[in-house]
């Protein structure tokens, strides 16, 4: 494989290109779900090929091959070749200098989840599936998944990494219905369970089977709830709703890929421009956020991004203030600060982008009752289940599974429906309180999309419940 | 490799009842920003899913490595899964040889595109825009589905499809415009860059709007979105069963205005024709609404088999990355009303807002067909008839169902809105939808000025 990487970068460079990589990658899924006492689907996938990206004359072209032979490296290193020589504009794209680098790096692992039977898995699902029983109860839904990334990235620049990253991961999810009401709840979230880079270890941590009763029974409860009311409020949100805060409200805005417009035909833009480093206020001082692709099992983890650069903990957002952007060599050397290190391809068949790796809104002090206490009369919310937020990552609405009152410091009366929305600095300019390293949790999740063609990236986030003020909640039609 | 030889290759490399699924794309993209070629992509790849069934037992194994060894292999881990599953009485068994419909949906030039075309296509559109900095794409792609099972079944089909969207936007304008068709032919992209700058010029000075219902007219583009997003949950049988949809025990009842029809066709010439499912069950016509009367939903085999209705499959089982959501009206069509353009509509309105382009929908609550999002690139106040002075990006919440409730029109002009996003597996599928003036659209917050 190291030899199909040098053919096809030799390839490239020999067809004029002053740079090229070529990453080859090997990728194992499983996944296993299983809906009301049924396997609904159980699949063992695999794919392999080779990327192979090119700068010539300043301009970019990627093209790729699933087959792994020499005649395909070089096809593809090729095709990237002409296709970059004939792509319109003016180009005079620079990357940021970065010390060729060579390493390998492998994901531990205690127990490997490809070693787990597929049959051993079913049964767990279906013993998941069926501690989800209750009345009301319509649907019932358990799964794992699993999977292996073998990656090696070759450059013209000497760089040469071979990475192995194992993921695992598990959830539960159950609608009930009654009197035309309908209603979800999950654990440990709503996006396809949560997953780590791990072995099955981190399932059986979970603990499915046991979360199963409290889930369904919430899920029974809720088609009885009242419906969250609407006004400007306190709002306590838990970690699962902090991390797609997090994911949405700052780490796209921060990719500096959009903030220089590169994505705006998709996802958008940014509010954010590269003048506002070091001096935007973004929130309140209670927030810092971090981006960290060394955090021990994050899905965003890795010792080289898709570039090659070595892995670095960032500081994002410092006391309020926006410290650093997420880059690439590429936008890196434009902004004239950093040298990249947030590029990520989901497969061989796609270009990198700048994703998140794995992106925290630091901890701070006290317990969920800590700051449940402080609120007169407020709402709490749990578990996301709906999210929108506009163009340039300013105007967003979420939407949660569960939610409670909270009177006098304490959660009363369950809620259903509940929603928020807010504008991005002015929402984390209100945030007053995160809770401490013991409520901290990491969650990942593997729907993260961007890109045309697109990409699904995995990525996690560490978070603890956090309090908001003066939020409007309770948006409706 | 022909797609149906290599399907065969695969179930002969099994023993017993088996099904096979062999997908290969072959396409280009020429994705541009600030008027630059900047994420240019091109795509071979070739999957084979196997899916073995040993009595009621099944599972299923996917590779692109596709030689007799690859085969081999996939076929010992797809038995390898089949059994480890445990037994499923209610599998209803792999789809019967079936009469797959002659469909168009295959254009030899387009399937002969290459990196130089799509580079070229892109430059056309970046210089239409002139002065205006335009981000969007060209891409063009061939795909070949074949399926073959051991019941019999052996079914292939070669598509093409072309899009050129083109967001044409600098600090204080945006504009958006997009075409797709089965023939790159169809699709000029200079005309698309031309829209989108005629679009964003009239943007510039946007104002914000006071949270509320207004009457509002939607672009196809808007409308095909909204729609969309509210069929994966309310049009299919999935949704159906477990409660989620909004047809759930409405079938036959009148749910929308009388000038609301939407059916899923995938025979249409006009969308992206299909001639049979990922089952290989034969694509046909699915009444969803008719005169604003709900009709039914699609169905794959496996929800029909759940049906207390004793459905059928329509031929709507979805590719293996969107199982979770059972069968997918693809094809969605809503039939066109009689304004002769978007301005008739706003006639009709008088006072309300317009609305380009939709960004981001979230489903708030399926079961209502609660959806919120922005509007986008070219938002516009409808004032006496006419459409107006710009408008700031809109956050909107709306009840699908009141959004179709009282239609004023419309148009005639029905166009062909793209709706994949090229995440998976190449599978080229819209909406044909016409723009539509409502009577209630709910904004519920002001966002940002139109611009990047």
């Amino acid at each position: 494989v190291r030899d199909l990487c040098a053919t096809a970068v030799d390839a490239a460079t020999g067809a004029g290109a002053e740079y090229a990589d070529a990453r080859v990658v090997l990728k194992r899924n499983q996944l296993i779900a299983t809906k009301n006492g049924r396997v609904e689907r159980l699949i063992d996938a695999e794919t392999e090929g080779i990327g192979v990206r090119v700068l010539v004359d300043g301009a970019w072209g990627f093209a790729c091959d699933r087959r792994l032979t020499d005649v395909g490296a070089t096809d593809a290193a090729l095709r990237a070749c002409s296709f970059a020589r004939a792509a319109a504009g003016f180009h005079s794209r620079r990357l940021a200098p970065v010390e060729p680098h060579t390493g390998t790096h492998r994901s531990p692992v205690r127990h490997d989840p490809f070693e787990v039977s597929l049959s051993e898995k079913a049964e767990h699902c279906l013993r998941a599936d069926a501690a989800l029983a209750a009345p009301d109860v319509l649907v019932r839904q358990a799964m794992v998944r699993a999977q292996r990334e073998h990656k090696l990235l070759l450059t013209s620049e000497g760089t040469e990494v071979e990475q192995v990253l194992t993921e695992c991961g598990a959830g539960l999810d159950c609608s009930a219905a009654r009197d035309g009401v309908f209603q979800t709840r999950s654990y440990p979230s709503a996006h396809v369970g949560s997953s780590r880079q791990s072995g099955w270890e981190y399932v059986q941590e979970l603990d499915l089977v046991g979360e199963a009763p409290r889930v369904a029974e919430q899920a029974a409860a809720l088609v009885r709830a009242e419906q969250c009311p609407s006004g400007v409020t306190t709002v306590v949100l838990d970690a699962d709703q902090v991390a797609q805060q997090v994911h949405e409200s700052v780490g796209h805005p921060t990719e500096l890929d959009r903030v220089y417009g590169t994505e705006a035909s998709y996802g958008g833009t940014s509010f954010l421009k590269p003048g506002d480093l070091g001096s935007l206020r973004y929130g309140s001082e209670k927030m810092n956020v971090t981006a960290d692709p060394t955090t021990s099992g994050g899905l965003g983890t890795f010792a080289f991004d898709d570039e090659g650069v070595p892995a670095l903990r960032m500081p994002i957002v410092e006391t309020g203030r926006l410290t650093a952007f997420l880059t690439s060599r590429e936008t890196a050397a434009r902004i004239g600060v950093g040298k990249g290190g947030s590029m990520r391809a989901d497969n061989w068949s796609r270009m990198p982008l700048v994703r998140m790796t794995n992106l925290h809104l630091e901890p701070g002090e006290g317990t969920l009752e800590d700051l449940l206490s402080d609120v007169v009369d407020g709402i709490y919310m749990e578990t996301n289940r709906s999210w929108s937020i506009d163009d340039k990552r300013l105007n967003f609405q979420f939407g949660t599974q569960i939610a409670w009152e909270i009177k006098n410091g304490r959660l009363g009366r369950m809620l259903r429906d509940a929603t928020y929305t807010g504008i991005t600095p002015v929402f984390w300019g209100g945030l007053d309180a995160v809770a401490g390293p013991e409520s901290w949790r990491l969650l990942g999740m593997t729907n993260c999309g961007k890109g045309q063609p697109g990409q699904s990236a995995h990525v996690s986030h560490g978070a603890a419940p956090a309090r908001f003020r003066n939020v409007q909640v309770g948006v409706s039609a | 490799v022909n797609g149906l030889d290599l399907a065969r290759a695969a179930l002969a490399a099994v023993d017993g009842e088996a099904e096979v699924v062999a997908h290969a794309e072959r396409s280009g993209l020429a994705r541009f920003a600030g008027s630059e070629v900047h994420q240019p992509t091109l795509i071979e790849d070739l999957v084979v899913t196997l899916r073995v069934v040993r009595d009621s037992r099944s599972g299923a194994a996917t590779t692109n490595k596709v030689d007799e060894d690859g085969l081999a292999e996939l076929a010992r881990r797809a038995t390898e899964v089949a059994a480890s599953a445990p037994p499923d009485e209610a599998f209803p068994g792999l789809a019967p040889p079936g009469d797959p419909p002659s469909v168009e949906g295959f254009d030899e030039p387009t399937a002969e595109l290459r990196p130089e075309d799509h580079a070229r296509l892109a430059a056309a559109a970046i210089e239409a825009a002139g002065d205006v900095p335009v981000y969007g794409f060209f891409t063009s792609g061939v795909s070949e589905l074949a399926i073959a099972s051991t019941t019999g079944l052996a079914v292939e089909q070669r598509m093409t499809d072309a899009t050129a969207v083109v967001v044409a936007a600098d600090e204080e304008h945006s504009g958006y415009a997009e075409q797709t068709a089965w023939r790159a032919h169809d699709v000029d992209p200079a005309a698309v860059a031309r829209e989108a700058v005629e679009k964003a010029v009239r943007t510039a000075g946007a104002t914000g709007i006071e949270p509320g219902s207004y009457r509002a007219v939607l672009e196809g583009y808007a409308f095909a979105d909204l729609i969309g997003y509210f069929s994966h949950d309310s049009f299919g049988g999935l949704g159906l069963l477990e409660e989620r949809s909004y047809l759930s025990g409405r079938i036959g009842e009148q749910v929308f205005d009388e000038k609301i029809a939407i059916a899923d066709d995938a025979l249409d010439p006009r969308g992206l024709p299909k001639a049979f499912d990922y089952e290989g069950t034969p694509k046909k016509r699915v009444q969803l609404v008719e005169g604003g009367v709900a009709r039914g939903v699609v169905w794959d085999r496996k929800t029909a088999a759940q049906s207390a209705d004793d459905a059928a499959t329509t031929g709507h089982a979805s590719p293996p990355e969107m199982r979770d959501w059972g069968p997918i009206p693809y094809a969605l069509s809503i039939a066109p009303g009689e304004a002769g353009s978007v301005d008739e509509l706003a006639e009709l309105v008088g006072d309300g807002i317009y609305v380009t382009r939709l960004h981001y929908l979230g489903v708030v609550h399926p079961r209502e067909g609660l959806i919120t999002g922005m509007t986008r690139d070219g938002t516009f106040r409808i004032r006496d008839g006419k459409i107006a002075e710009p408008l700031m990006n809109l956050r909107f919440t709306v009840a699908v169902p009141e959004v179709l409730r009282e239609v004023y029109g419309l148009t005639h002009r029905v166009s062909l809105v793209n709706a994949q996003d090229f995440y998976a597996e190449r599978y080229p599928h819209g909406v044909l939808a016409p723009a539509i003036a409502t009577a209630r659209f709910t904004v519920t917050g002001v966002g940002s000025k139109p611009g990047i």
